[in-house]
C-alpha cells in the first residue's frame, strides 16, 4: 500500500540563523502526487529534503510515514527514491549497474536483481542502453535511468527535485507526460519540486505553492489556477496583469465603470470585503479587445507578438504597469495604435490593496525562470 | 596561410604573423611546420635522456661479468635485498600517504573552520624543502638528540632512536609526499557531486558503501596521479637518505656507493637501469589496473 506522509509543526532554521521554513503542517495521502511550487529560495527543496531525511526539522517537528515516526531516521533507513536535477548517476557504473545498485545494497539475489533491472529498463523504454556508460547518454536518457534506479528498490515514497529543469522544452513536456503515466501506474506517493507552473499543473493531484518559507496555498491545480487565495499565488500561476479598483457597497468600481457579482477576498482575515481599495489580478483573458463604443478601458499598444493561434499585445495606459491582452491572430495591429478593451469581471481575482507582495512576487518568479 | 585565414576571419582582427601557432586545423598542411617546431624538443630529449640512458645501459657490458651483470644484481643477496627494500618502502610510503591525505584532503574540502588556510599553508610547506632539509628534520625528530628520544627517555628510561634507518627514511619521505598528494586529493574532492552521495544513501547505502562506491571512484584520478609521483619520488630520492646515514640500503644509496667508492661502474649502471625499469613497470601496472576505471570516473564526472 502507498505510504501516507505527515509533517507536523515542521520548521527549519539553518546553522547561521536564517529561517528557511516557518512551522507548517502538511499531509500527503498515500498514492498522491503533490507538487511543491515556488520561486527559488522559497523553501520547497528544504521540505523535500526533510521528507528524504537529508535535512531534519527544528525541535518539535514530527515526520511520520504511515504513522511511523521517521523524524530522526536517516535517509538510508527511510526507503525513499530520489531523482535529482543533475541526474546524480554513478559515472563508474553502467546503466544496468546503476539501476541494480539499490538492489545490490539491499542484498537482493543476482537473478532477482537482473530480472527487476530488466523490468525497470523496459518500463522506461531504455532496455537497449543497459550496457552503456553514463557519459554516453543524453540528458533525457539519463533522467530515465535515474527514475528506473529510484523505483527499482520499491521505495515508500518517490521524491523528485526539479527533475526536468536541465532538459530542453520539448523533451521536458514529453518526459513530464511519461512521469505522470508512471506515477499513476505505480500508485506511489510522490513529492515533486518545481518552479514551473505548467509542470505543477500537469503532474500534481495537489499543488503546494510556497512563498519565502511559508505555504501560500494548497489546492488542486484547478483551485490554484482559478481561485488563488492571495496576490502572490495569483501572480505566480500566471495572473500577472494588475489593475487598481475600488469596492463600494460590494460592487467593484474600475474607473467610471461598475461591476456586480465580483467578490474581493481578504486572505489576511479569510473573509469577503465590500469596501476599500482593491487590486485586480488577471491573465490575458481578463481583457478582450472591442470597439470604442463598448470599451471599458483604452490603452496604447507598446509591443505586438505573434503567437500563431493568437496575437499578444503589451498595452500601456490601462494600469500602473503594462498589461498583456490577447486578440485574434488575424487582426492587424501595430505598436503605437490605440486599443479598446472590455473587462471580463468573472476572470478577475480581487484582493484588498496590501494583501500580499504582488509586485515583488512578480520579480521573484522572473528570477526563478531565468 | 595565416594571412589567408586572417582575411577570412575579418579585417578588424590585427594580423597575427604566427598563425601556425594556433590550434592546428585539420587538413591545413601544418604537420610539417609542427614537426619543425618539435625538433628542438626531440633534440633535447635525445641529448639529455635517450643518449645518456643508452650509454648507461651499455656501460654494464664493460664490467667483469659483461651483460650478465644484470643477473648478478638479482642473484647477489645485497643488491637484491636493496631492490626489494626500496620497492617495499616506496609502496609503503605511497599507500600511507594516500590513506592519510585521502582522509585529510576530503575533510579540508568539506569543512570550513578558523585556521583552515593556516593549516593548508602548513601542510604544503614541505614542497619548499629539499631532501637534505627533510633529512635534517627527521634527525631533529627521531635522532640521538631528537624530540622522540628525549620523551621516551623521560617516560620509559629508554631512548627511541630510528632516524638513521629505513623507518627514519619512511617518515622523511612521507612528510615529503603529503603536500603533493593532499593537493591532488583536494582538487578531485572539490569536483565530487554531493548529490551522488545523497543518491547512494537514498538507495540504502551505509557510509562504508558510499565511500567505496562513490567517493573513492571519484577521487581515483587524483589518487592515481599523485600516488605515481609519490612512488617515483620515493624510489629515486637521494638527499634525505644521504643526510640520514650512508648505510641505508636503498637503491639510490647503493648506486652511489658502487659508483663513487667502489668504482664498480657496471653494477651501478645495471642497478640504475633496474631502478628505472622497476619504477616504470609499477606505474604502468597501476595505470592498467585502475587507470580505466579512473578514466571513466573522470569523464563521467564532467
Amino acid at each position: 500500500m502507498s505510504t501516507q506522509i505527515r509533517l507536523r509543526d515542521c520548521a527549519k532554521t539553518f546553522g547561521d540563523g536564517t529561517r528557511a521554513l516557518a512551522p507548517f503542517d502538511l499531509t500527503i495521502e498515500g498514492g498522491e502526487t503533490i507538487v511543491l511550487l515556488g520561486p527559488s529560495g522559497c523553501g520547497k527543496t528544504t521540505i523535500l529534503r526533510m521528507i528524504a531525511g537529508l535535512e531534519f526539522p527544528d525541535k518539535g517537528g514530527v515526520i511520520t510515514f504511515d504513522g511511523d515516526d521517521v523524524t530522526h531516521q536517516s535517509i538510508e533507513k527511510r526507503r525513499v527514491g530520489m531523482v535529482f536535477q543533475s541526474y546524480a548517476l554513478f559515472p563508474n557504473m553502467t546503466v544496468a549497474q546503476n539501476v541494480a545498485y539499490g538492489l545490490k545494497v539491499h542484498g537482493v539475489s543476482r537473478e532477482e536483481s537482473d530480472a527487476r533491472v530488466k523490468d525497470m529498463l523496459e518500463m522506461m523504454h531504455i532496455e537497449m542502453l543497459a550496457d552503456r556508460r553514463i557519459d554516453q547518454l543524453s540528458g533525457g536518457q539519463r533522467q530515465r535511468v535515474a527514475l528506473a534506479r529510484a523505483i527499482a528498490v520499491q521505495p515508500r515514497v518517490l521524491l523528485l527535485d526539479e527533475p526536468l529543469t536541465a532538459l530542453d522544452a520539448k523533451l521536458r513536456v514529453r518526459l513530464r507526460t511519461e512521469i505522470n503515466a508512471l506515477l499513476r501506474k505505480l500508485g506511489i506517493t510522490a513529492v515533486y519540486v518545481t518552479h514551473d507552473q505548467e509542470e505543477a499543473m500537469a503532474l500534481g493531484d495537489r499543488i503546494v505553492v510556497m512563498q519565502k518559507g511559508e505555504i501560500a496555498q494548497i489546492g488542486t491545480p484547478r483551485e490554484i489556477y482559478r481561485k488563488p487565495q492571495n496576490p502572490f499565488v495569483a501572480d505566480f500561476v500566471g495572473a500577472a496583469n494588475r489593475l487598481d479598483g475600488q469596492m463600494r457597497d460590494g460592487r467593484l468600481h474600475i474607473g467610471t465603470h461598475v461591476f456586480d457579482a465580483v467578490d474581493a477576498f481578504d486572505p489576511r482575515h479569510g473573509a469577503i470585503i465590500d469596501q476599500g481599495p482593491v487590486e485586480l489580478f488577471f491573465r490575458a483573458d481578463g481583457l478582450s479587445t472591442c470597439d470604442a463604443a463598448r470599451a471599458h478601458v483604452t490603452g496604447r499598444v507598446e509591443a505586438v507578438s505573434y503567437l500563431g493561434e493568437r496575437l499578444r499585445l503589451t498595452v500601456s495606459g490601462i494600469g500602473a504597469q503594462a498589461v498583456i491582452v490577447d486578440t485574434h491572430a488575424d487582426d492587424v495591429i501595430a505598436p503605437g495604435a490605440d486599443v479598446h478593451c472590455q473587462i471580463n469581471p468573472d476572470r478577475l481575482t480581487v484582493f484588498p490593496v496590501g494583501a500580499g507582495a504582488g509586485n515583488s512576487a512578480a520579480n521573484q518568479s522572473a528570477h526563478a525562470v531565468s | 596561410m595565416s594571412s589567408v585565414q586572417n582575411i577570412q576571419e575579418g579585417r578588424s582582427r590585427p594580423s597575427f604573423p604566427f598563425g601556425f601557432l594556433r590550434r592546428a586545423t585539420p587538413g591545413a598542411g601544418s604537420p610539417a611546420i609542427l614537426a619543425l617546431l618539435m625538433t628542438p624538443g626531440i633534440i633535447i630529449v635525445a641529448a639529455f635522456f635517450l643518449i645518456p640512458l643508452a650509454l648507461v645501459a651499455m656501460r654494464v657490458a664493460d664490467g667483469p661479468d659483461g651483460w650478465a651483470t644484470y643477473f648478478v644484481i638479482l642473484t647477489n643477496g645485497r643488491y637484491f635485498a636493496s631492490l626489494v627494500q626500496t620497492l617495499l618502502m616506496s609502496a609503503g610510503v605511497t599507500l600511507t600517504a594516500l590513506i592519510l591525505c585521502g582522509v585529510c584532503g576530503l575533510f579540508l574540502v568539506r569543512n570550513r573552520f578558523a585556521g583552515r588556510n593556516m593549516l593548508m599553508a602548513l601542510l604544503t610547506l614541505p614542497l619548499s624543502f629539499p631532501g637534505t632539509v627533510v633529512g635534517f628534520m627527521v634527525i631533529m625528530l627521531a635522532g640521538r638528540q631528537g624530540v622522540i628520544g628525549s620523551v621516551t627517555d623521560a617516560l620509559f628510561d629508554e631512548k627511541l632512536v630510528f632516524a638513521y634507518e629505513i623507518s627514519g627514511l619512511f617518515i622523511g619521505y612521507l612528510y615529503f609526499s603529503i603536500p603533493r598528494v593532499i593537493l591532488a586529493v583536494m582538487a578531485s574532492a572539490e569536483k565530487l557531486d554531493p548529490q551522488l552521495e545523497e543518491a547512494a544513501r537514498s538507495l540504502g547505502a551505509p557510509t562504508w558503501r558510499v565511500i567505496k562506491d562513490v567517493i573513492l571512484p571519484g577521487l581515483m584520478p587524483g589518487l592515481v596521479s599523485s600516488g605515481a609521483i609519490c612512488f617515483a619520488t620515493a624510489m629515486g630520492a637521494f638527499g634525505t637518505a644521504f643526510t640520514l646515514a650512508t648505510d641505508i640500503d636503498v637503491l639510490p644509496m647503493v648506486i652511489y656507493t658502487e659508483f663513487t667508492r667502489n668504482a664498480n661502474v657496471a653494477v651501478a649502471a645495471a642497478l640504475s637501469i633496474a631502478l628505472g625499469a622497476m619504477t616504470w613497470a609499477v606505474l604502468f601496472a597501476v595505470r592498467c589496473f585502475v587507470g580505466s576505471s579512473a578514466d571513466t570516473a573522470a569523464r563521467g564526472g564532467a
